[in-house]
């Protein structure tokens, strides 16, 4: 029985009627022909079906679907792997007569995909540790899977290349997280992924964007609990500390640490250096050389609908 | 003889090569000749492209076009200071400026380039778009690079039995199960040389392309003496590194905004910006407080 199809769409631009350029052909699947319609030729045959195998009628969701064929497939990422692979098999039949299962191994999949499904895999647990969203894992496939295939990197630890992609990928998406944080959830050390990030970069030929103390704010003031308030002030703190560029050739992630400890002492909720220190991942002696630098100028660096539970001019003095 | 051969050496070198950094790079002594040499290789070039100027403005020398977005900063060139002319001339590269005029004029070739730049002040009718606007070749900032540090090999072309010069030498250590060659170092041009048992030859510390090409005819001369028929092959300077100081302070955000293509700043791994220079293929770390290295100078 003729149909129209939706692969009319499709259809268009691959083949047309000779006589009749414009017809939109008619597909038949039943007899797997494509049909045009103002003179009955037979264009295509032979169209590969693409709907299910079977129906389905039980309503709950099974734990199965049977209308799926296989495991969602991820073209984007693996290039379209259209293989087969043979199970273990059930039943007597499949062993013989020692008892060893008559068909060993599965086949191997494509080798050069098995390496980037391991380093996918890789990102993924890295990803899942600190809890990064699906975009941004996305974004570091992508990225893996461009930078593996213009293997400008090969030689690099494929976990390196990993680590720094995910790197890179958070920082494009606008939400940067620390060498050390990523080195963290990772097996890598700082240096190899510093220089990972640089080859990328380069190999991939884009930038990225600086850091700012304010990336970080929300994140390390959650993590150390404290409330909008302060984290709203020492966001404030760090940002005009910067403007008034009181904190020359520092780090951002120590402006922000320091700043976080002079919004806390300010205010009820008081932390000290060596938690920040761990939060942020910064030694308390690099809090103490910021803070020493935006000290004297306290006063102005608060916002002015800051609520003072500690005065500024008793702020600490280290 | 020394001073005239060093001349003619400056000579070849500006007149291959010739940008305003390379009086700079140049050292202290070479100052005068070298100036007056550019501007000999300046009038030469000018005459050959056929573009004149007649300001000290005319870049012409340089092939490259920059957009007209980069002649403000030409204006104010004492304002700029020299750390934007060090920065900018590095435009005058195979890449051009991001932004989309530069592509249009980097595209029209030096020809076309008229249009594009017809509308500056400073050149109404010159044929080829000078592009790097920065301080023209004839306002010395003052700020001469020390050098540091040079890089040099050579090639002793004969087989080396390193025990034994360990052994014989004065001032030498070799180990071999931790590197394959004898490390022997001289008081006078205070240098460190590391001698491989094939014959070749690196030889670091010197403050000058002299002194590194004394020590190492110094350190052939050692080798010679006991016993091998050392020659001094293929003295080739690696890299010059220099340093110098430009007495302000510098933003480096600033600086890796409007110079993304070749600045690398990660604060988290590096408190410098590294500034991969493309005309003279130099790389450049700039601190805030105003201090920069220049390396990778292969001269």
């Amino acid at each position: 029985m003729a149909s129209t199809s939706r692969g009319d769409v499709l259809a268009l631009p691959r083949v047309t009627c000779r006589n009749h350029p414009d017809a939109i052909l008619v597909e038949d699947y039943r007899a797997g022909d494509m049909i045009c319609p103002e003179c009955g030729l037979v264009v295509g045959d032979r169209v590969i079906d693409v709907g299910s195998e079977w129906r389905t009628f039980s309503n709950e969701k099974a734990l199965k679907d049977p209308s799926r064929v296989g495991d969602a497939q991820n073209p984007l990422l693996n290039g379209g792997d259209l293989t087969t692979m043979i199970s273990k098999g059930t039943g007597a039949a499949s062993f013989d007569e020692f008892g060893n299962s008559k068909y060993q191994n599965r086949r191997t999949m494509s080798s050069s995909d098995r390496a980037m499904l391991n380093a996918f895999k890789e990102i993924s647990t890295m990803a899942d540790r600190i809890n990064l969203p699906r975009n941004i894992i996305d974004r570091t496939n992508n990225l893996f899977k461009q930078v593996y295939e213009q293997k400008s990197l090969k030689g690099r630890a494929n976990d390196a290349i990993a680590s720094a992609c995910l790197y890179i990928a958070c920082r494009q998406e606008g939400v940067p997280r620390t060498f050390k944080e990523i080195c963290a959830v990772s097996r890598i050390s700082k240096k190899e992924i510093g220089r990972c990030f640089k080859l990328i970069l380069k190999a991939l030929e884009t930038s990225v964007d600086l850091i700012t103390t304010g990336d970080f704010m929300s994140r390390f003031c959650s993590n150390l609990g404290l409330p909008k308030q302060v984290q709203m002030a020492a966001t404030f703190i760090a940002r005009k500390a910067v403007e008034l560029d009181l904190v020359p050739g520092r780090s951002p992630i120590s402006v922000a640490a320091a700043a976080i400890y002079m919004a806390s002492q300010a205010s009820a909720e008081k932390k000290t250096q060596k938690e920040i220190g761990d939060i942020a991942g910064v030694a308390d002696v690099t809090i103490r050389q910021s803070y020493r630098l935006i000290y004297p100028r306290a006063a102005e660096l608060f916002p002015p609908d800051f609520k003072f539970d500690t005065p500024v001019d008793k702020l600490p003095q280290l | 003889m020394d001073e005239s051969a060093l001349e003619r050496y400056f000579d070849d070198s500006i007149a291959g090569d010739s940008s305003f950094l390379l009086g700079e790079e140049l050292g202290p002594e070479s100052l005068d000749p070298a100036h007056s040499q550019q501007d000999s290789a300046l009038q030469a070039v000018k005459a050959g492209s056929g573009a004149e100027l007649g300001d000290e403005l005319d870049l012409s020398f340089l092939p490259d076009d920059l957009g007209p977005q980069e002649e403000p900063d030409r204006h104010d060139d004492t304002a700029g200071g020299p750390a934007e002319a060090l920065n900018v001339s590095g435009d005058s590269g195979v890449f051009t400026d991001f932004i989309s005029q530069d592509s249009t004029a980097a595209n029209s070739q030096q020809g076309g380039a008229l249009l594009t730049h017809s509308t500056s002040p400073f050149c109404p009718m010159t044929p080829m778009t000078p592009m790097t606007p920065m301080t023209p070749v004839m306002e010395r900032s003052g700020i001469i690079p020390q050098l540091q540090n040079i890089v040099s090999t050579v090639n002793l072309s004969c087989p080396l039995d390193l025990k034994f010069i360990a052994l014989q030498a004065r001032n030498a250590e070799y180990n071999p199960k931790r590197f394959a060659a004898v490390i022997m170092r001289i008081r006078e041009p205070r240098t460190t040389a590391l001698i491989f048992s094939s014959g070749k030859m690196v030889c670091t510390g010197a403050k000058s392309e002299e002194q590194s090409r004394l020590a190492a005819r110094k350190y052939a001369r050692v080798v010679q003496k006991l016993g091998f028929p050392a020659h001094f092959l293929e003295f080739k300077i690696q890299n010059m590194v220099a340093s110098c100081d430009i007495c302000f302070p510098i933003r480096l955000e600033g600086l890796v905004l409007k110079h993304q293509q070749f600045c690398s700043y990660e604060p988290e791994l590096f408190p410098g910006l590294i500034y991969r220079m493309v005309k003279p293929r130099i790389v450049l770390l700039i601190f805030v407080s105003g201090k920069v290295v220049l390396t990778g100078n292969k001269l």
